[in-house]
């Protein structure tokens, strides 16, 4: 469980000092798929890294299973991080190595006690066959797959997204999304989803947090209503939302 | 012509082993000089870019150390380096002049701040993004450098080693001054001092052949590296 009490994150800007997250209290429960949503410069983003340490607040707490996570000397506080996984809107591979160097890379880092194979994760993303070949050589979705599989290997109790299908289209973004929804189901852990597209929201989270300009305005459970309908191809989706709208 | 060329070519032979005792000179220059870029400058570009501003070892004094070390070696002219250091090295190694080892120190002190000041800038157009996925995974800093930034920096490290290489050679031509030999000096004597122009052309013409052979094969093996 994730409980955030009175966060705030304050910036010295040229024009004086402006919060980006503004007293922000929030509890994300375990196994739960959480959305934060608001525009860009909301304070989303900073929200999430406040989970894994990658920002931290100037005022508040984050308590992750109880545990205080700034109060952490730093060996406890890579400990903390290596148990949660995190994918970027960039993807953020090294391009420099093979996708089965780059989803090797957790392990080399630390020792896990269980994680899962190389060829398990690759093949649980539907990249089976692309092990050896380099990121310069694969599309915005595939990427997306092998940072999902890096983050997947470790089995992370939490898993963290920022904006993980903005910098793909539409299609892809449905697959992805897809795998996300199916590596929960899976492995359960909590994840928590970063974006501005309320289409991914709508289709993976249980709630989400609504921010803007910093502050938490709306806590809403998410409507399951039908599954919207899959397209067999862009040109019908075109057609639906261009002729029907 | 046929018998001016002949004369040249006996010159050359006759010249050969002078110049190829230079050759062996700027050698051991150059070897020293590259040691010290790989062993001392490359942690301290790294230092650098690790310290400066935002970055994860933040820290204002050892940042402003390194970098004006950086800036006060690379900004002396390099002969008054070699003069200035002259004290210092009589003090370290017994004798300032009249051997390449002896004028190998000012050598190593330009290549590790030239070194460095390049290793820095390779860090530097490293996507900050690769930093964060480190810190996310709860690398350490050693593995941080290691796993992540010399990895994907590695071909720009050796294109920068090359380019460093390069002005090794051409700031060990002026280590005839001080006595410590070398192709340069070889240059300088025979070509300047006993206007034997043809050997001096010679001997440049070594120095650009060496100079273009690594580049050459600097920029085939970034190349081979670079998987971006």
């Amino acid at each position: 469980m994730i409980t955030m009490t009175n966060v705030t994150k304050t910036y010295e800007g040229q024009e004086g000092a402006f919060n980006a997250v503004d007293d922000v209290s929030l509890e994300i429960g375990e196994n739960e798929i959480f959305g934060l949503i608001g525009e860009s410069g909301a304070g989303k983003s900073t929200i999430l890294r406040f989970i894994n340490a990658l920002e931290t607040p100037t005022e508040g707490t984050v308590e992750v299973d109880g545990t205080d996570v700034f109060s952490l000397p730093k060996k406890r506080l890579r400990q903390h991080q290596k148990s949660i996984g995190m994918i970027f809107q960039q993807f953020n591979l090294l391009n420099n190595k093979t996708v089965r160097e780059n989803v090797r890379l957790p392990l080399e880092l630390h020792k896990y006690n269980d994680p899962l194979s190389v060829g398990e994760v690759l093949d649980f993303v539907g990249l089976g066959g692309k092990s050896d070949r380099y990121p310069g050589q694969l599309s915005g979705g595939e990427k997306q797959r092998v940072g999902i599989a890096r983050a997947l290997i470790t089995r992370p109790k939490i898993l963290l997204c920022d904006e993980p299908t903005s910098a793909l289209d539409e299609s892809t973004t449905e697959e992805i999304v897809g795998v996300l929804k199916r590596a929960h189901e899976t492995f359960g852990m909590t994840v928590l989803v970063v974006t501005h597209e309320l289409d991914v929201v709508k289709s993976m989270c249980e709630r989400c947090a609504v921010l803007e300009n910093g502050h938490l305005v709306d806590i809403i459970d998410i409507a399951r209503g039908e599954e919207r309908r899959s397209y067999d191809s862009y040109h019908q989706r075109v057609l639906e939302v261009l002729k029907d709208a | 012509m046929p018998d001016t060329f002949q004369e040249y070519i006996t010159r050359v032979i006759e010249y050969w082993p002078a110049l190829f005792e230079s050759l062996w000179e700027t050698g051991i220059m150059m070897g020293f000089a590259m040691v010290a870029a790989i062993a001392l400058g490359l942690p301290l570009g790294t230092l650098l870019f690790l310290t400066a501003r935002g970055q994860p070892m933040q820290n204002v004094f050892i940042y402003q150390l390194s970098n004006a070390f950086v800036n006060i070696v690379r900004s002396f002219p390099f002969l008054l380096l070699v003069v200035a250091m002259q004290p210092f090295i009589r003090a370290v190694y017994g004798r300032a002049t009249g051997d390449p080892v002896a004028a190998s120190f000012p050598m190593m002190l330009i290549a590790i701040a030239l070194y460095a000041r390049f290793v820095q800038q390779s860090l530097l157009d490293v996507p900050k993004g690769v930093t964060e996925t480190a810190q996310s995974m709860g690398a350490s800093i050693p593995q941080l450098v290691w796993k992540f930034l010399f990895v994907e920096s590695r071909s720009s490290l050796i294109i920068g080693f090359t380019t460093a290489f390069v002005s090794f050679i051409s700031y060990s031509t002026i280590m005839g001054v001080v006595g410590g030999g070398g192709i340069g000096d070889f240059a300088i004597r025979y070509g300047y001092q006993r206007y034997e122009t043809d050997i001096m052309y010679t001997a440049i013409i070594v120095i650009i052949i060496i100079v273009q052979l690594i580049q050459w094969w600097g920029l085939r093996l970034a190349k081979k590296l670079d998987k971006r």
